[in-house]
Formats: C-alpha cells, sequence, structure tokens
C-alpha cells in the first residue's frame, strides 16, 4: 500500500473528529475524500501531513510510518500538500513561491548561501528552469514576476498546487482545489490535475464539486462526523444510502 | 505649432525621466521591497562609492566619529532586520549580544593580551553560542511572547554583568582597551575606524545579500509569511528561525567587537533596552524588507540622536515627536515611502505643466 491511514482517533476536547478511520491510497490513482462540512476530511489531512498528531493509530507512507514525524520530514518524503485556506507566501514573486516550493531539493546551507558559492548559483538557475515549466503546466506563466498577493483567488489556489508540485511529490493532498473558482475555472482545474495523473502522480482530494470528483477519482471515500460512510468506485458511492441521506437527510 | 509644443514636451520629459533616473540610484525601489536582491545594480556602486569618497569630501572628526557609531548601528540593524524584515520574527535582546560581543573582546584583550584580530572573531563566536543555547528554547515562542522572552534575556544579561564584578568589571566597567590593529596596523583615528567599520559592514551587506537572494531568503520570507505553509514544502522552521537568529546575534557580537575596540570602554549602561529598542526602531524606520533601509535608518537616527543632545534635557521630548510624525507619515520606511512620494511630486509637476501649455 502507497499510503495507508490505519485506525486513526483523533478528538478535539469532547468533539470526535475522526473515529478509527482506515482508508487506502493506491499508487498512481486518485482518491477522493468528500463529506459534509465537520465531518473531519481537514483533520485528516492534518494527520497525515504531521501539523496535528492523531490519538492513536498509525499512518504509513511507502511502508514507513510516520506518525510522529515533523511536517517537514513528511513533505521530504514525498508528500505534498494544499490548504484549504490559502497559505501561499504573499511577501514574494509566483516564481519565488515556486522556487520556495522546491526548499528541499536546492542545495546550501547558512553559509553556502551567504558566501554564494558557484554550486549554489548553478542549482538555483535549473531551479528557475524547472520553477518556470511548473507555471506553463498550471497556466500561470504570464504573471510569474506578478507577487502572489496580487492574484486573483484562483490563481493563488493553482499557484499553491504549483507550489506543491515543485517538491516532486509522490502523494499530494489537494484540500479543496476547487473551492471558490468560478465554473470555467473548475473545469480548467480537473483538466490539469487529469493531466497530473497521467504523469503518475497519486493524488488525495477533499473536494465538495460532485462533478468534478465523479470524473477524476478512481475512487471515493465519504465521511460523516468522523466515520466512514462508504469507499469505493464513484458510481457505488453515488448510490450508497448512507451517502444519500448524509447530503440530502430526508425530513 | 503644434510641433513646437511637441518639441517643449520632449525636453521636459527628458528633464523628469532624468530626474527620476538619478532617484532610482538613490534611494531603494519599492518594489524592490521584500524582493530578492540581486548581486549589483547602478545603485549599489553609488553606495559604496558614497561610503568611500564621503569622509574624504567631509573630512570633519566629529562627522567621521557619527559615522563610525552609525557603521555599528548599521551591523546591528543589519542583523536584525534579517530577523525582524525577513523572518518576521521580533526580538527586543539585540543589546545583550551586542554586550556579549564587547565584554569578549574586552576581556580577551584586556586580561588575556590577545590581538584584537582574534577577539574580534572570537565575540561573533560567543554570540553565535549563546544565540544558539538561548535560540533554542525561546523561538518557539511567537509574537509578543517572543519579545518578552528575549527582553527578559535582555535584562539578564545585564544583571550578569553588572554582579560579576571580577570578569566584567561590574557598574563601572572595563576600561583602556586597545584599539583593532591588524598586522601592525592600528586603527587609531576616526577615519581609519571608519573605514574599519564601513569596511566590515559592506562585507556583511555582501553576505546577507547572498543569503536573501538564496534559497535561505525564500525560506526567510516564508516563514515570516505562513509557518504552516513553509512546513508544508519541507522547510524546516524552526531550524531556519533558530538560523537568522544566530547568524543576527554574530552581526550584534562582532559590532559589539568593533564598538568596544573604538570605544576603548565597555560598561553595562550601553547594553541597556534603550539600545534594543533603537535598533528596532531603526530598522522600522529604515524600511523592512530591504537591506540598506535599516542601515540608512542607524544613520538617520545616530545623527539625530547627536544633533539632540545640544539641547540637553529637551532632546527626548523632541526625539519621541520627529518619530511618531516619522511613523505616522512613512509606517513603511523612510525609503519606500519617500520614493512613492517623490516620484508622484514629479511626475504631477511634469502632468501640470503639460496641462498648462496644452490649454494655451
Amino acid at each position: 500500500m502507497f499510503l495507508s491511514v490505519e485506525e486513526i482517533v483523533k478528538h478535539y476536547d469532547g468533539v470526535m473528529a475522526l473515529n478509527r478511520i482506515s482508508l487506502q491510497v493506491r499508487k498512481g490513482t486518485v482518491k477522493g475524500l468528500m463529506g459534509p462540512n465537520g465531518a473531519g476530511k481537514s483533520t485528516l489531512f492534518h494527520l497525515i501531513s504531521g501539523m496535528e498528531r492523531p490519538d492513536s493509530g498509525k499512518i504509513f507512507f511507502k511502508k514507513r510510518d510516520i506518525t510522529g514525524l515533523q511536517t517537514y520530514e513528511i513533505s521530504r518524503l514525498g508528500v505534498g500538500r494544499t490548504f484549504q485556506t490559502l497559505q501561499i507566501f504573499g511577501n514574494m514573486t509566483v516564481v519565488e513561491n515556486v522556487l520556495t516550493g522546491m526548499h528541499s531539493r536546492i542545495r546550501g546551507g547558512f553559509l553556502s548561501s551567504g558566501l554564494y558559492l558557484p554550486q549554489i548559483k548553478k542549482s538555483e538557475e535549473i531551479a528557475i528552469k524547472e520553477a518556470k515549466e511548473i507555471l506553463e503546466l498550471l497556466g500561470l506563466f504570464g504573471r510569474w514576476k506578478w507577487f502572489a498577493s496580487q492574484l486573483s483567488y484562483g490563481e493563488q489556489r493553482r499557484l499553491e498546487i504549483a507550489r506543491g508540485l515543485a517538491a516532486k511529490p509522490d502523494l499530494l493532498l489537494l484540500d479543496e482545489p476547487a473551492a471558490g473558482l468560478t465554473y470555467p475555472e473548475a473545469k480548467q482545474l480537473a483538466q490539469t490535475l487529469s493531466r497530473l495523473k497521467e504523469a503518475g502522480l497519486t493524488l488525495f482530494l477533499i473536494e465538495h464539486h460532485m462533478g468534478m470528483v465523479m470524473e477524476i477519482a478512481d475512487e471515493v471515500a465519504v465521511l460523516n462526523n468522523g466515520e466512514l460512510l462508504a469507499e469505493g468506485p464513484p458510481d457505488m458511492v453515488k448510490k450508497d444510502p448512507g451517502v444519500i441521506e448524509a447530503y440530502a437527510p430526508r425530513r | 505649432m503644434v510641433d513646437q509644443v511637441h518639441k517643449e514636451f520632449r525636453r521636459r520629459d527628458l528633464l523628469y525621466s532624468g530626474a527620476l533616473w538619478l532617484l532610482s540610484l538613490i534611494i531603494p525601489d519599492p518594489q524592490l521591497h521584500y524582493r530578492r536582491e540581486y548581486r549589483f545594480r547602478k545603485r549599489d556602486l553609488f553606495y559604496l562609492l558614497t561610503i568611500l569618497l564621503l569622509p574624504l569630501i567631509w573630512s570633519d572628526p566629529h562627522f567621521h566619529h557619527i559615522m563610525v557609531l552609525g557603521g555599528i548601528h548599521g551591523i546591528l540593524a543589519l542583523g536584525l532586520t534579517l530577523f525582524l524584515g525577513y523572518a518576521g520574527q521580533i526580538s527586543l535582546g539585540q543589546a545583550a549580544f551586542f554586550g556579549i560581543g564587547a565584554y569578549t573582546t574586552a576581556v580577551l584583550t584586556t586580561r588575556y593580551g590577545l590581538p584584537s584580530f582574534l577577539a574580534f572573531w572570537a565575540s561573533a563566536l560567543t554570540a553565535f553560542l549563546f544565540a544558539y543555547l538561548i535560540g533554542r528554547p525561546i523561538l518557539k515562542l511567537k509574537g509578543y511572547f517572543l519579545a518578552l522572552a528575549t527582553l527578559g534575556f535582555g535584562e539578564i544579561f545585564l544583571v550578569m554583568v553588572r554582579e560579576s564584578p571580577r570578569l566584567t568589571g561590574g557598574v563601572i566597567g572595563i576600561f583602556d582597551i586597545p584599539f583593532f590593529s591588524f598586522a601592525g596596523f592600528i586603527f587609531d583615528t576616526y577615519l581609519k575606524q571608519y573605514y574599519l567599520i564601513w569596511g566590515v559592514l559592506m562585507g556583511l551587506v555582501l553576505f546577507s545579500k547572498n543569503l536573501i537572494r538564496s534559497k535561505m531568503g525564500r525560506a526567510f520570507l516564508a516563514v515570516a509569511a505562513s509557518e504552516d505553509g513553509a512546513s508544508a514544502v519541507g522547510i524546516d522552521v524552526s531550524r531556519i528561525k533558530l538560523g537568522v537568529f544566530v547568524i543576527g546575534a554574530a552581526f550584534a557580537g562582532l559590532a559589539g567587537s568593533l564598538f568596544a575596540s573604538v570605544m576603548s570602554t565597555a560598561n553595562p549602561e550601553t547594553f541597556s533596552l534603550n539600545l534594543s529598542v533603537l535598533i528596532v526602531m531603526m530598522v522600522i524606520l529604515g524600511g523592512m524588507g530591504n537591506l540598506y533601509g535599516p542601515i540608512a535608518g542607524a544613520i538617520f537616527l545616530t545623527y539625530l540622536i547627536d544633533e539632540l543632545s545640544r539641547y540637553q534635557e529637551y532632546s527626548l521630548p523632541i526625539y519621541g515627536v520627529i518619530l511618531i510624525l516619522l511613523l505616522i507619515f512613512f509606517p513603511d520606511g523612510i525609503g519606500t515611502r519617500l520614493r512613492i512620494r517623490l516620484i508622484y511630486l514629479i511626475s504631477y509637476w511634469g502632468r501640470k505643466r503639460r496641462r498648462e501649455k496644452v490649454e494655451l
């Protein structure tokens, strides 16, 4: 198993956010995570990316136990992520945001950077070239000199994905990538994501856009009140009575 | 007639754009605010030449002395701007590292007769080590709590200096610290000290500049913008914070060493909270997220304090009023705002002239 979450429990002062959740993501697939607000989706992402610790249970990535690791260590192992509330670096230009995403791949420490040794110069140049390619992929190339804070909301969302891709992750966690996007923007995003999938990237995404999930996801899991309601191919999950009840409760 | 007006416009435009060009040479670019700074531009050459030639043109020993102090403050401000302006953390304990540097040099040169050149490096190393030990626990704090913790460290340092007279000379301090000397050359006049200090400052500016335009600089800005975002892309936030803190402290240690060998004395009054606040003030007034701004702020405040000391008991209120006015009208640094305002003014004049001509 590529990513495997086993019996995860997390609660905040008596609120059960996640109750013994187990799920897997297979390599090279796209998995969707759905559920009403407050279902515990983002909490699960926080636990996987190491921003919070689970109360019990384990998380394995590439057969390695990543449960108590720091966020940056997990990121360096190949788990990239984006955020529901944007966390772009508004004090930098667009291309610098992407370059920051490459942080652990560019060489150099404090001293060698301060002296600007030849090897640093070289790896910077390579990195800038690569960053521009990534920006091209996400359609932000025309904006590369802009400050990230000057971009529109949709562009900022795409920039965050670009920054996540810059680290060359094996698994990318996308927390509501289409939230707040217009319909054409969301459509374009879905196209980009399926292109990434073709390139062999594993995606795990939280999404409310039913259509988008159905279009690109190979498998869908549905959470409600910290419980796993259903898991399986999108068509099956769509017909699951429990899911219908959670999304459209009968009065 | 149309042709005539056209010609007139061209000459005027040339004048205005000439003025703008001159301005771009001198005053920091607001667009460069927070942007990576590249190795050498025309502006850097201009600054370099100014610094090299200024004391020769204006050969007043008092001015040299002020510039020596300003340079020392500039080193302090430069160290802090990496921490405050780029990494977005606050430190009110910078004076303590300055003091550690000064006392290291003082003790090593007067008690152990070490050459001041070696003491210079030892000071940076001591400040570095202290910052490392203190930074590890302290830097977990954020915002006001970090400010208070660093402030507390500054006070503890002062108390320790006062209460260990055997090592530091207590409240009286240490006198007769030898002048900085290297390979038999003694920096004993203000002019020589000027070149010593500004030489060191230039080296440090170059170091900081390289740091800022490399991946480390981006990591600083990332930590300032969003710690979650930074750690999600593989930046070890606590290491970056510790690194900047330690570099800033090492800069302060170097400044302290230079201060001790220039002033020949070290006593605890110099390294009080006042100085720490002054350094923060320099960074804020000069403009954050810019390497030259804080140095300009340092020169400006040093000069201001010196000028105001003439007015004796009125000096502090006047100083306070000036600071408040500056913070109201130039909230993001004199350099950044000044340029925006001047550009606006010049283009306004240009437009006004043009309008008048067309109406005629």
